[in-house]
Order: C-alpha cells, then sequence, then structure tokens
C-alpha cells in the first residue's frame, strides 16, 4: 500500500518515526491516553418561562483507565452506560463535568481555541452510522479533504494525492473520489469513515461501534481492516462497542462500563477467561455462541430487570438491582476500584 | 404434514426478484431459522407467509402502498410496522406498485395464499402471529398498552372489559412484566426497548397462535435482554409446542435457538440441515464464509477473520449461474453455467462444486 509520504505540510506520519516506534514496545512509556475520574453530567431542564435544572443525567459518573501508544482499548458495556459519552468527551466533542484528559503527557482539558483545534488533529473519530456522519452533498474528495482544509494542511493539489492514498490504504479505489456517500454500500461508506478519520494522520482514534450497522461478512472486513491500519499507521484505538466478541477481538484491554462507571478492567485474555464482577459474568454469558454443542450445555445468568436510569443510579454498588449475588452491604457501601489480580481490576466487594 | 410448508415462494417488486422460489418447512414444537444477511429476503418471505404485503398485479392494484400496509388489523398493532423494513428507503427498484407472491404457504392443510384478505385477516393473530425486530414503530404510540392487547382478546377470544383486562394482566406477567397492572395503563414511549418487545410477545401470544414467525425479534435489545427474551421463546415452544420461525442474521442466535436452519442468499435458499448438521459440516461457502467471518468467544484470542469478500451488490441472477460466484473463491466455470439446483434431503446444498467443495 501507497503510504510514502514526503509533503513536509502534512502531519508526520508514525511509520516514519523510528523512535517512536521502538517507544511502542518499550513498556516504560508513558501511557498515550490517560483519562482520570472523567464525569459527564448533562442537565435535566424543567420549566416553560424559567428553565430549572431539576437533576442530572450522571453519563460518565467516574471513568478513568489509560492507553499504551499502538494498543487497543476495548470499552464495552449495554446501550445508554455512557460509552459513547466518554468517547467524545475525550475528544473534547463533550465538555467534561470534571476529570483530566492527557494525551502523549499534555493536559487536554484545560485546551482552548488554537490549542484545542491543534489537539484534536491528532484524535479522530469513526462513527457507527457511517452514512450519517458523512455529508450527502460532499464528494469523496471534499470528504476526505474537510478536515485536512479545517486545520490549513496542504495545497489542494497536497490535499488530494494524500487523499488517494488514503483510500488506497482502506481499500477502495482513486476513482470513488468524484462519487457520493449515498453511492457505497454500508460497508465501503464505513471505509470511507475510517479514511476521513486517518486523513490527519492522529495518534488516536475513538471508534465508536464501528461495525455493529454492517452486515457479518462485511465486519469481518472492517475489522481486518483496523487491524491492518493500525500497524501500518502506527495507530492508538480506543473502541467503544457492545458486541463482546467483536470487542476481545480488537483490543489488548478491555473496560466494561455499567451505568457510567467501569466495573471490570483487565488485559483481554483475563476478563474473557476469568470474569471477576458479576456483571461481566453476566454478559459473557448471554452472548450466544455460533456452536449449537456449547449453546446446548451453557450456563446462562438470566438478568432480571433492565439498566436503571442513570439520573437516579441505585446507591451503594449500582449493580446492585441486577445482581443475583447481592448482599445487604450492596445497597450502603459502594465497592471499591480495586486491584484484585495483577493487572485486573474490579468493583465489587466480593469475590466471585 | 407439517404444520407450515412453503413451497416454491417467489415473491417480486416489478422487475426486482426478492424471494426467488423459497421452499421451508415448520414443526409444531420446532424452532426454524431463516439466516442471511440484509436484504437476501428474510423479512418478505414472512410477511408474504402472514399474508402481510402490499398487493400487486391488477389485485386491488389501486391501494397505494401506504394505505394497504396501515390497515388498522391485528389488535391496534400498526401492521405499518411491516413497511419500514420492507420497503426500501430509496423506493426505488420499481417496488412501488406492490408485490407479486406465487407459490404455496400451506398451513395445517390451507394455502394461506389463497385466502381473501378478510379470511386472512381473522387467521392473523390468532392461527399465526409475528414478532416484528422494532418494538416501537410496531405498537400504536397513543394507545394505551392495555388497549392494544386488550382489542387482541376481543377480537379473538371473545373477551370484555375486566375479564379481557385480567387476561391481559395476566400476559404481561407471564413475558416477565413487573406491575403489570400498572403498566396496562402506560403508553409504548414509558417502557423500555426490552420491556416494549415482551409486551409485543405478550400481543403475539395472546391467542395462542400454533405459529409464530419472529423477525429478528432481539436484535435491536441488548445482549442480556436479549437472553430473557430468547429463554421467554425458548419456554412458549416448550411448554406450548408452538412452532416457531425464527428470522435472524445471528449464527449464534441460530445455533442457540433452532432446529432446523435455512441459509439465504440472494433471495434463494442455499443451504439447509438440521442445526447440529449445519454448524459440524457446513458445506456451502456462503455458509463458511460466514462462519469465518464471526469473531468467537471460544476461539483463541486474536484468530485472524477469512471474511467474505465483496458485498451483496455483487451478484449475477440466479438464472445465469451461483448469484454468490462474484464472491466465492471456489468460483469455477460450471457455476456461472445456469441455474445451479438445491441437492440433498436433510442436509441440502445449493453449490456444483459442493463435492470439492467437502
Ligand atoms: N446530550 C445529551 N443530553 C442529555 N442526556 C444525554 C446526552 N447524551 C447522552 N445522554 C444520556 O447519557 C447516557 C449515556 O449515553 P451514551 O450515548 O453515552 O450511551 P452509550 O453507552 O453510548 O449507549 P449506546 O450503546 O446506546 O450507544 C444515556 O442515558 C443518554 O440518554
Ligand atoms: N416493498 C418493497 N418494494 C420493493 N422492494 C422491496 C420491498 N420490500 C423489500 N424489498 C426488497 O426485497 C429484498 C429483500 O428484502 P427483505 O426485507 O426481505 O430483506 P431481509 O433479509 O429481511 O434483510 P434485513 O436483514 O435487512 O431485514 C431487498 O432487496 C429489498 O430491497
Ligand atoms: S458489590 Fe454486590 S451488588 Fe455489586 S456486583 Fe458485587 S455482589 Fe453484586
Ligand atoms: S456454485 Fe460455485 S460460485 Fe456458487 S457457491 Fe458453489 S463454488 Fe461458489
Ligand atoms: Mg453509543
Ligand atoms: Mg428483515
Amino acid at each position: 500500500m501507497s503510504t510514502e509520504q514526503t509533503d513536509p505540510h502534512v502531519p508526520a506520519q508514525r511509520t516514519e518515526e523510528p523512535d517512536l516506534s521502538s517507544a511502542v514496545s518499550d513498556a516504560a512509556a508513558p501511557p498515550l491516553l490517560e483519562v482520570e475520574d472523567l464525569k459527564v453530567h448533562f442537565p435535566i431542564r424543567r420549566g416553560i418561562v424559567v428553565e430549572r435544572t431539576v437533576g442530572h443525567v450522571r453519563a460518565v459518573d467516574g471513568v478513568g483507565l489509560s492507553i499504551d501508544a499502538g494498543g487497543t482499548y476495548g470499552l464495552v458495556g449495554e446501550s445508554g452506560c455512557g460509552k459513547t459519552t466518554f468517547g467524545r468527551a475525550v475528544l473534547r466533542l463533550e465538555e467534561p463535568t470534571a476529570g483530566r484528559v492527557r494525551l502523549g503527557g499534555d493536559e487536554v482539558t484545560a485546551l482552548k481555541g488554537e490549542r484545542l483545534r491543534r489537539y484534536r488533529s491528532k484524535m479522530q473519530m469513526v462513527f457507527q452510522d457511517p452514512l450519517g456522519s458523512l455529508n450527502p452533498r460532499h464528494n469523496v474528495d471534499m470528504l476526505l479533504s474537510e478536515p485536512l482544509k479545517v486545520h490549513g494542511v496542504g495545497s489542494k493539489a497536497e490535499r488530494r494525492k494524500l487523499a488517494v492514498e488514503t483510500l488506497d490504504a482502506v481499500g477502495l479505489p482513486k476513482s470513488v473520489l468524484e462519487r457520493f456517500p449515498h453511492e457505497f454500500s454500508g460497508g465501503q461508506r464505513q471505509r470511507l469513515g475510517i479514511a476521513r478519520a486517518l486523513m490527519l494522520r492522529p495518534d488516536l482514534i475513538v471508534c465508536d461501534e464501528p461495525v455493529s450497522a454492517l452486515d457479518v461478512s462485511i465486519q469481518a472486513q472492517v475489522m481486518n481492516l483496523l487491524d491492518e491500519l493500525q500497524d501500518e499507521f502506527g495507530l492508538t484505538y480506543l473502541v467503544i462497542a457492545h458486541d463482546l466478541a467483536v470487542v476481545r477481538h480488537l483490543s489488548d484491554r478491555v473496560g466494561v462500563m455499567y451505568l457510567g462507571k467501569l466495573v471490570e478492567e483487565a488485559d483481554s485474555e483475563s476478563i474473557y477467561e476469568h470474569p471477576r464482577h458479576p456483571y461481566t459474568k453476566a454478559l459473557l454469558s448471554a452472548v450466544p455462541q455460533p456452536d449449537p454443542e456449547v449453546e446446548a450445555g451453557r450456563e446462562r445468568i438470566i438478568l432480571k430487570g433492565d439498566l436503571p436510569s442513570p439520573a437516579n443510579p441505585p446507591s451503594g454498588c449500582r449493580f446492585r438491582t441486577r445482581c443475583p449475588w447481592a448482599e445487604d452491604i450492596c445497597a450502603e457501601v459502594e465497592p471499591e476500584w480495586r486491584e484484585a489480580a495483577s493487572g485486573h481490576k474490579v468493583a465489587c466487594h466480593f469475590d466471585l | 404434514m407439517s404444520l407450515l410448508e412453503v413451497e416454491d415462494l417467489r415473491v417480486a417488486f416489478g422487475a426486482s426478484v426478492a424471494v426467488d422460489g423459497v421452499s421451508f418447512s415448520v414443526d409444531e414444537g420446532k424452532v426454524v431459522g431463516l439466516v442471511g444477511e440484509s436484504g437476501c429476503g428474510k423479512s418478505v418471505t414472512s410477511l408474504a407467509v402472514m399474508g402481510l404485503l402490499p398487493k400487486g398485479r391488477g389485485r386491488r392494484a389501486r391501494q397505494p402502498v401506504q394505505a394497504a400496509v396501515s390497515e388498522p388489523v391485528d389488535g391496534g398493532l400498526k401492521t405499518a410496522a411491516a413497511a419500514p423494513q420492507a420497503i426500501p428507503a430509496s423506493g426505488g427498484r420499481g417496488g412501488r406498485g406492490g408485490a407479486d407472491v406465487q407459490g404455496r404457504a400451506v398451513f395445517d392443510g390451507v394455502d394461506l395464499l389463497s385466502l381473501a384478505p378478510a379470511a386472512m385477516r381473522r387467521r392473523r393473530g390468532k392461527d399465526l402471529a409475528m414478532v416484528f425486530q422494532d418494538p416501537l414503530s410496531s405498537l400504536n404510540p397513543v394507545v394505551p398498552i392495555g388497549r392494544q392487547i386488550t382489542e387482541v382478546l376481543e377480537r379473538h377470544r371473545g373477551l370484555k372489559g375486566d375479564k379481557a383486562s385480567k387476561e391481559a394482566a395476566l400476559l404481561l406477567d407471564r413475558v416477565g412484566i413487573p406491575d403489570p397492572y400498572r403498566r396496562l395503563r402506560e403508553y409504548p414511549h414509558q417502557l423500555s426497548g426490552g420491556m416494549r418487545q415482551r409486551v409485543l410477545i405478550a400481543i403475539a401470544v395472546a391467542c395462542a397462535p400454533r405459529l409464530l414467525i419472529a423477525d429478528e425479534p432481539t436484535t435491536a435489545l441488548d445482549v442480556t435482554i436479549q437472553a430473557q427474551i430468547l429463554e421467554l421463546l425458548r419456554d412458549l415452544v416448550e411448554t406450548e409446542g408452538t412452532a416457531l420461525l425464527m428470522i435472524t442474521h445471528d449464527l449464534g442466535v441460530v445455533a442457540g435457538m433452532c432446529d432446523e436452519v435455512n441459509v439465504l442468499y440472494s433471495g434463494r435458499v442455499v443451504e439447509s440441515a438440521p442445526v447440529r448438521e449445519l454448524f459440524r459440516k457446513p458445506t456451502h461457502p456462503y455458509t463458511i464464509g460466514l462462519l469465518g467471518s464471526i469473531p468467537r468467544l471460544d476461539l483463541p484470542i486474536h484468530e485472524p477473520l477469512t471474511p467474505i469478500r465483496g458485498s451483496i451488490a455483487d451478484v449475477i441472477r440466479w438464472r445465469d449461474g451461483c448469484a454468490f460466484a462474484p464472491r466465492c473463491d471456489r468460483v469455477a466455470s460450471p457455476c456461472v453455467d445456469g441455474e445451479p439446483a438445491l441437492v440433498g434431503a436433510v442436509h441440502a446444498h445449493r453449490c456444483v462444486m459442493a463435492e470439492e467443495v467437502a
């Protein structure tokens, strides 16, 4: 794939920086992304003449995590648990209520104006709905060049050259430059979405449900593409998804979210082999496996009820209203976020 | 003879053929799966069996599509639910004129496709019922849940007033909705997605139908809620002996739910087999490709996926050869030399190279 890049106006590519690729393998290097106790609360407003704030949706309610350069962190959880809001707050597309975000050691949370804009070019997002996120009246050439224009990168010809190279990297021919989003299949549109995110050669890409709108056979194509691009461009990913198998396949570290908080985090191997939190256990037991023998012999943990409202989360442990193992203490005391085994964190009072 | 026998079903919208000679059967107390990717004809097949497709070809062709599908039948259930699924947003492919349906769908000895609309309406909800993918658009937003259930009970079982309300509450309780009397007074938007899907199932089973068609009943739901709904459907089949036609694109759901599976590609069955057979020995390259595309929790981590190349847009017409040929790794000249036949009885496949594939 042609990614050779000599244009001085275009942000440096990872592949050309030998010192950085060595940093990827260096365990002592600081994480690329560090998030501390991030909170995003949305006010609930009532009133016709005078609006009053009557409460808050605690969409993200104290989440901390870090991602090593070149790594993939998978954030998984059910609808409404705050995954997208977290991803958006990391990119400062949503204003955090509290907490800190550092990228490459620099604090992003405090940035404003021009400096914030420069930072944004290092962090990009790939959306779930490829069609909804692409302007229908712009052809591919315009769609891909736009982020470069916004950041004042390159001349028109240079931008076009980069667009062609990026299309090639995501497996689309140069001939699509003049076409419009509706002329593509779902899988091709997602490739376009990824190409657009790649145009500024970012360090971090937040992929929000990158495959959930796609057919099974196309999902596999896009997942393989994300893998290849990570190596080729030295990307760091935050993958947000509700599908546990997708997250396991893509990530080396996984965090499970419930009602705005992390309940468990570990490397993918251990979280799937030895889940410790009751919610993780229930999620894993609920995923149907494409194997009738496995399905027939399976112990399912069927959880009762629905997700409680994030505006009014249960006291103590937020999972207690659905947890099969809940005891009195769970309603009174919030479990601490503790390291239950090396590199394996969990928020539960018990060792289950 | 099976409870439902679909024979050589064909559905065309103008010049475009959505279902192209599909046959399968469903026995009492059994779960039969229709699986395949978007646009392969799963919903159209089920809507044809239910008599819910907009009519075309002379028969009441004057009726506009919208009016035909939003006819207030099925107990306040807007059958228009079928519309957003069945009619592409583009409205394209000359489909506006309605569907031309051919073949047979024999239910308990009677060909449903030959029934007059009124006769079909009497059976729908009573003998056969359907649960749609999107529970919100299948419920009437301005009618309380309770009213939507009692309407069905009144029409098909003659229950009225308190008797009907009591039965409605029992039904909600049975599908696992707590505090059913309160819920009866609520509107669809006051319920979560999982609860709405339960309400739809409650409506569908209100008259103890002998056949239930579930079109992607859990696709819009979270896995923990999906597990609850699947458990509910399993229970229904086991305790009532209901025949269940399960439509899904999820091979995991197929593996956990179905006794028999039909894999559809571009409007045709390309492989059909008892569920264990299919997963133990997938024979059609498309089935093999689907299985190779799914990341699995029980395989070593980061096991590479082997996707199918291209997309469903890359097809040829079945009469010219195998529609899967443009995406198939094993394609050879016999594949594009006329129509490939479905071969085999218990485990059937539609692939001319299957001997070599096996
Ligand atoms: N702009 C907003 N204003 C008010 N509430 C919001 C806003 N955005 C999100 N929320 C609420 O915050 C919570 C978390 O939403 P979020 O979209 O982050 O969840 P998610 O985990 O991404 O879910 P999904 O899997 O459905 O995408 C939800 O209860 C949602 O309704
Ligand atoms: N009313 C209609 N008019 C014209 N074409 C239609 C109509 N309904 C469906 N089709 C076409 O028929 C084909 C089969 O559609 P169908 O809805 O059965 O697919 P499906 O297998 O259910 O897909 P999905 O998984 O996306 O629900 C598609 O190509 C679709 O565009
Ligand atoms: S703290 Fe209690 S309620 Fe929470 S997950 Fe652990 S056992 Fe369940
Ligand atoms: S008939 Fe030929 S093209 Fe079709 S699936 Fe079989 S090998 Fe592939
Ligand atoms: Mg989201
Ligand atoms: Mg469908």
